[in-house]
């Protein structure tokens, strides 16, 4: 590689971490509801990090049809520079506490009460969740989103991204919910314009098949 | 070409202001994009009535009882409230768990529960658009140079009086173009006893020197 691209690529990817944190920054002085602190958002740019979350996005893509769609998302966050991921730490154990009804219980001393969804393969999280609080996760991730735009970057947000970290416990252990927003800088957006049956068919596994597995056979015939 | 006055400038400004941030909400970010919100915008007619809402529920909520002594100090200015409401029901299938039911049909079949502020229960994912929404909203408020606020309570309000119809979750941005920012540090709201009163009656412990004691 080019000397000044070799350069380009390392600015680039210094770009990420700082505008990452600028990401973080905003997501976290977004407001919350009653102002009492409960997100906290984690950065994952390490690419073995990535992957591996992505691979775990896979393994839960199996547990069941409607998650099926978790292994498109993964090969799509593959192409992620950094994937930040928002939590919520009182929505299990610390409800608002305001009667909402919003959870379906009229008060919140009956969902304190109520037993938790089991700890099973096929349960992203344990609700029933206070969603008075959970809801500040979506202040957060706007919060994101705002700054991502600002400052002219690629996002996409999911929550399959989410619920994977939390099933790998990379997260807080109070979190109840959680969603990811994935960044990219790059000069196409890795998370538009994502063809059918993307997660078979991609910028990767086209490389592989067409391009390293065609050149050793284009070479011994034509050397 | 014609004078504009300060007042009129600044009250089509807000109601300006307001259709942009609607637009703001509109456009905002949704998972599976999703765009079931409903949304009004209402002037200080309604507000009052709203106001008088909180108050009334002062006994019950005294946070929504400062919140509509608020609003009554708000509606002297130019100012309007945008509520945005969304469905309980998911139509997502995304079967997460979140709600506390395995499976989205599950809780589409599950019993409504009816209260003052809220229909239940109702789907994490619906609750994180509208509130993306509403962030949206105030987002673009913001950077209109609005004063704003997003309330809960008034958009509870909001739902309880039908102010905002077919929707079974709501909430509200308040915005201001009042000559303060009129949403922080509400001190005015307060007289002494009224707060030495109020402090008193939530935070017993804080005055006590030992816990243990009992009077």
């Amino acid at each position: 590689m080019e000397r000044s691209i070799k350069q380009y690529e390392e600015d680039r990817i210094a770009a990420v971490r700082v505008a990452s944190l600028l990401i973080l920054a905003s997501g976290t002085t977004s407001p919350r509801v009653g102002g009492v602190g409960e997100c906290t958002i984690h950065i994952i740019d390490d690419p073995c990090d990535i992957e591996d979350l992505c691979q775990e996005m896979e393994r839960m893509s199996a547990i069941k049809k409607s998650w099926e769609f978790y292994s498109r998302d993964a090969a799509m966050l593959r192409d992620a520079d950094a994937v930040l991921i928002a939590t919520s730490l009182r929505c299990v154990n610390d409800p608002a506490d305001i009667n909402c009804n919003m959870c379906g219980k009229l008060t919140c001393e009956y969902l304190k009460a109520e037993e938790k969804l089991p700890d099973e393969p096929d349960v992203a999280f344990r609700g029933p969740l206070c969603v008075f609080r959970a809801n500040n996760i979506s202040y957060a991730i706007d919060g994101m989103i705002s700054q991502a735009r600002n400052l002219g970057i690629d996002y996409g947000v999911y929550w399959s991204a989410g619920a994977a970290a939390m099933r790998m416990r990379i997260l807080p252990r109070d979190t109840g919910f959680a969603l990811a927003v994935a960044v990219s800088v790059t000069e196409k957006s890795p998370f538009r314009d994502i063809p059918k049956r993307y997660a078979e068919i991609n910028q990767r596994s086209m490389n592989d098949r067409m391009i390293k597995r065609l050149w050793p056979q284009f070479r011994s015939i034509y050397s | 070409m014609a004078v504009k006055q300060m007042e009129d400038l600044v009250q089509n400004g807000l109601d300006r202001a307001v259709e942009l941030m609607a637009v703001a909400a509109h456009n905002s970010f949704r998972f599976e994009n999703r765009n079931s919100i409903k949304m009004i915008a209402v002037g200080k007619e309604e507000l009052e009535q709203i106001a008088e809402f909180c108050f009334s529920l002062g006994d019950m909520s005294p946070l929504a009882a400062r919140d509509g002594r608020h609003v009554m100090q708000l509606i002297k200015e130019p100012c309007s409230l945008l509520i945005i409401g969304d469905k309980r029901k998911s139509d997502f299938n995304y079967n997460c768990g979140a709600c506390g039911y395995r499976t989205c049909a599950e809780m589409n079949k599950a019993d409504e529960v009816e209260s003052l502020t809220a229909r239940g229960p109702s789907c994490q994912f619906k609750n994180i658009n509208l509130n993306i929404a509403i962030n949206a909203a105030a987002s673009a408020a913001h950077r209109l140079g609005l004063h704003c606020r997003v309330f809960s309570t008034l958009g509870f309000s909001a739902l309880a009086m039908n102010i905002i119809e077919d929707v079974d979750l709501c909430v509200s941005v308040s915005v201001s173009a009042a000559k303060k920012n009129p949403y922080f540090d509400r001190h005015e709201f307060w007289t002494k006893e009224h707060w030495d009163e109020t402090f008193n009656k939530e935070f017993p412990t804080y005055n006590r020197g030992f816990i243990g004691a009992v009077e």
